[in-house]
């Protein structure tokens, strides 16, 4: 059974294209999240495989969304997806509990190695 | 990977967040002590950085992380920018866009970002004079001698790999699952710093082999080397294994549809009402039940297929009224001018084809009500009102039209000026004593008439109205104008809601048909059978207690042949607050028309705005209300 995804980032753009990049690889977006509290209720709802988060969201923001995530579910699977230069912010992610990272511009290979390497 | 296919929409979505930062831009120059409008204004340009990268877009994404640099110093500092900083930011906004439209068009090399990069990074490094710049010295190895029990690993992350911290930090917690870590060195704080570079070493006590932690190591990626020293041990167990299943409900209701997409829909069901039309007339000519039933379902069907895709054509106005607020204010601040804008009925919705014309004519309106009606506040002083200025942008949906005002409140036009000028020109009537709302639009709309003293930058160039107008009727609009002196002048366009499919009557004129779209007919009468009176030296008659004048189709356009009947229908035109009767030789009844764009030959009366195919394939026109209004 191919994993689930669960989608969150604020750019349409965004969303499409790690769309695209993971359901050509097999995986199945079950979901989109456009803000961190959109994602941490739509976590709740769809318990996916696995959440690709944006750190700078409206609302929300994807590092306060993963502590709230990680909270009710420590074992949830979270690829941050960050900016350059967002170092201190992904170490803070990862703190939090996020699983792995990657950084934009993405390169799908990238990707889906550390969709990979979460998924273990 | 193609790229290409994800252009539009990372240009769709990139103006969308440009336009959301010269809304906050303008929010903060207002008012600079707000903190909410620099977070969104940093969110906004850090997503089109991220974009733009993805594209790679370099120039476009250079920029924009410039503008994040000064953005996030700002949104940390929490005081109130100085003026010149928001200028700034206006100005780089604007290059941002730029870039953004030269990108996508694959020349990002015409893009020219330099100056605003330099200016914001001469603006970062006077206010954050201490703050580390890009590139810097790399900071030492961190000490491999680090203290405590277990075995000492050292590892260096790939030279290319990004942001290492966070990579680093993946390691610690790896190591972390297999068994208690300590001595981090550089501490965890080191791998937070843009700086960091790679390299790092930490204390390990855990029951693992060597092998098992050095794989367990490499594992997180990007790792060039990593070496285990000291201690001893081995051992079992393995990582948990994942699990894999969830449901599948929540997804995304909204997807993206090219544009072109939904003309050529628009298109094919025009094509479909077309058929449908011939396939009804065939069907009353057989008389077969048969055929009917299958006719009226066909028509069923596409009706409700129409409504649909214009439904789906349907654009709020907020996607063009949205850059105005920034129009005004900069052409204001470039007349000393001092102005409150206003937008109303953002929601209201058109045609996306209609509302995509419409930007033009309204910025054109919108620059004159600055330059022209509103008054220098000195002046505006001196006449005893605010010395701010106010325009008002309104789109109201009305029947089957939405009218669009521009209204402002300041000196109105001049209209002993515009008619001296009128009549200097030969543009009126000899003698002509003074313009009414309509006779004034009629003249301030003659190409290339102006009465600005002095030609400006902003307007006044004698070009303008006269466009505005070509395009609003193009569309089968209308514009109205209303001022007061002193009070202010108010331009009203009134556009159909949707272009392609509209209601129409059919008229019949001598041989030929002519359509007569719904939108403007207010009812209909008969003439020869109501009272006659006259207007102004015209035919009119009265309706309801009104004067209405009449046009008769058959003279205006020169038909010959038989006499019509000497009672015949009265088709009544309304606009706003102007009516006119049209009368015909006969009525056709009501039809839907697939509305044809149409260039008129030269010498056509512009009364025309289109063409038609009728169900038996023969083409009819189109009339224009606001031409024969």
């Amino acid at each position: 059974m191919s994993h689930s995804v669960l989608v969150c980032d604020d750019a349409i753009f965004m969303r499409t294209m790690i769309s695209d990049i993971l359901a050509q690889a097999g995986f199945e977006i079950v979901g989109e999240a456009e803000t961190g509290s959109q994602a941490v209720e739509k976590y709740r709802q769809l318990k996916p495989d696995l959440v690709t988060m944006d750190i700078v969201m409206p609302d929300m923001g994807g590092i306060d969304a993963v502590r709230e995530i990680v909270k009710n579910d420590p074992d949830a699977k979270i690829l941050m997806c960050s900016a350059m230069g967002q170092q201190a912010l992904v170490v803070e992610a990862i703190q939090a509990g996020a699983k792995d990272f990657v950084v934009k511009p993405f390169q799908p290979s990238r990707v889906l190695e550390a969709v990979q390497r979460v998924l273990g | 990977m193609d790229l290409s296919q994800y252009a539009e929409l990372f240009l769709a979505e990139s103006r969308e967040h440009l336009s959301a930062c010269n809304q906050l831009l303008l929010e903060w120059e207002r008012r600079p002590a707000a903190p909410e409008p620099v977070g969104g204004i940093f969110r906004a340009v850090h997503t089109v950085k991220g974009m733009a990268a993805t594209m790679g877009y370099a120039r476009v994404a250079d920029l924009a992380h410039r503008m994040e640099n000064l953005l996030d110093h700002l949104r940390r500092g929490g005081q109130p920018p100085a003026d010149d900083i928001i200028q700034l930011l206006f100005r780089a906004t604007d290059a941002l866009e730029k870039a953004v439209d030269l990108a996508v068009a694959g020349r990002e090399r015409d893009a020219d970002v330099a100056g605003v990069a330099a200016d914001l990074d001469r603006a970062m490094a006077r206010l954050a004079p201490d703050k580390p710049r890009e590139e810097h010295e790399v900071v030492a190895a961190p000490p491999p001698d680090v203290g405590g029990g277990g075995r000492l690993i050292q590892v260096v992350l790939r030279p290319e790999a990004q942001i290492k911290g966070g990579r680093a930090m993946l390691i610690i917690r790896k190591a972390q699952s297999l068994g208690a870590v300590q001595g981090i060195a550089p501490s965890p704080a080191a791998f937070e710093a843009e700086d960091f570079d790679g390299r790092f070493a930490f204390r390990l006590d855990s029951a693992r082999t060597v092998a098992e932690i050095e794989a367990a190591v490499r594992s997180v990626g990007d790792v060039e080397r990593v070496t285990t020293s000291g201690g001893e041990g081995d051992d079992e167990r393995m990582a948990p294994a994942e699990g894999g299943a969830a449901g599948g409900a929540g997804r995304s209701r909204h997807i993206r549809v090219d544009l072109r997409r939904l003309d050529s829909l628009m298109d094919l069901i025009g094509e479909l009402v077309t058929t449908r039309g011939r396939l009804n007339d065939l069907a009353s000519e057989r008389k077969d039940p048969a055929i009917d039933d299958v006719a009226i379902q066909v028509s069923r069907l596409s009706a409700d297929l129409q409504a649909e895709i214009i439904q789906a054509r349907m654009t709020p106005v907020w996607q063009v009224f949205d850059r105005f607020p920034r129009l005004v204010r900069d052409v204001a601040r470039q007349l000393d001018k001092q102005v409150a804008f206003k937008v109303e009925g953002k929601e209201i919705e058109l045609d996306r084809a209609i509302l995509d014309e419409l930007g033009d004519p309204l910025v054109h309106l919108l620059r004159n009500a600055v330059d022209h009606g509103i008054e220098a506040p000195a002046e505006r002083k001196k006449r005893g009102k605010k010395p701010e200025g106010e325009i008002v942008l309104s789109a109201v949906r009305e029947r089957s039209s939405v009218a669009i005002s521009i209204t402002d409140d300041g000196r109105g036009i001049d209209r002993a000026q515009v008619l001296a000028k009128a009549l200097r020109e030969g543009l009126v009537e000899p003698h002509t004593e003074s313009l009414s709302d309509d006779q004034l639009l009629r003249v301030l709309a003659r190409p290339g008439f102006s009465t600005a003293t002095q030609v400006t930058n902003v307007s006044g160039r004698g070009v303008g109205i006269d466009v505005a107008m070509t395009k609003i009727r193009a569309l089968g609009g209308s514009i109205e104008i209303r001022t007061q002196p002193g009070k202010g002048t108010s331009f009203v366009l009134r556009l159909p809601v949707t272009l392609a499919i509209v209601r129409a009557l059919i008229a019949a004129v001598g041989t030929e048909r002519y359509a007569l779209p719904l939108t403007y007919v207010a009812e209909t009468a008969e003439f020869g059978a109501i009272a006659m009176t006259t207007m102004e030296g015209r035919e009119a008659m009265v309706l309801h207690d009104r004067v209405v004048p009449l046009v008769h189709l058959r003279n205006l356009l020169s038909v010959v042949g038989d006499a019509p009947a000497p009672r015949r229908p009265v088709i009544v035109l309304e606009m706003g607050e102007r009516r006119t009767g049209v009368v015909v030789d006969g009525m056709l009844g009501q039809q839907e028309i697939v509305v044809k764009g149409f260039e008129a030959p030269q010498g056509t009366l512009p009364v025309f705005s289109g063409a038609t195919i009728m169900g038996d394939g023969v083409p009819a026109l189109i009339l224009d209300a606001a031409g024969l209004l």
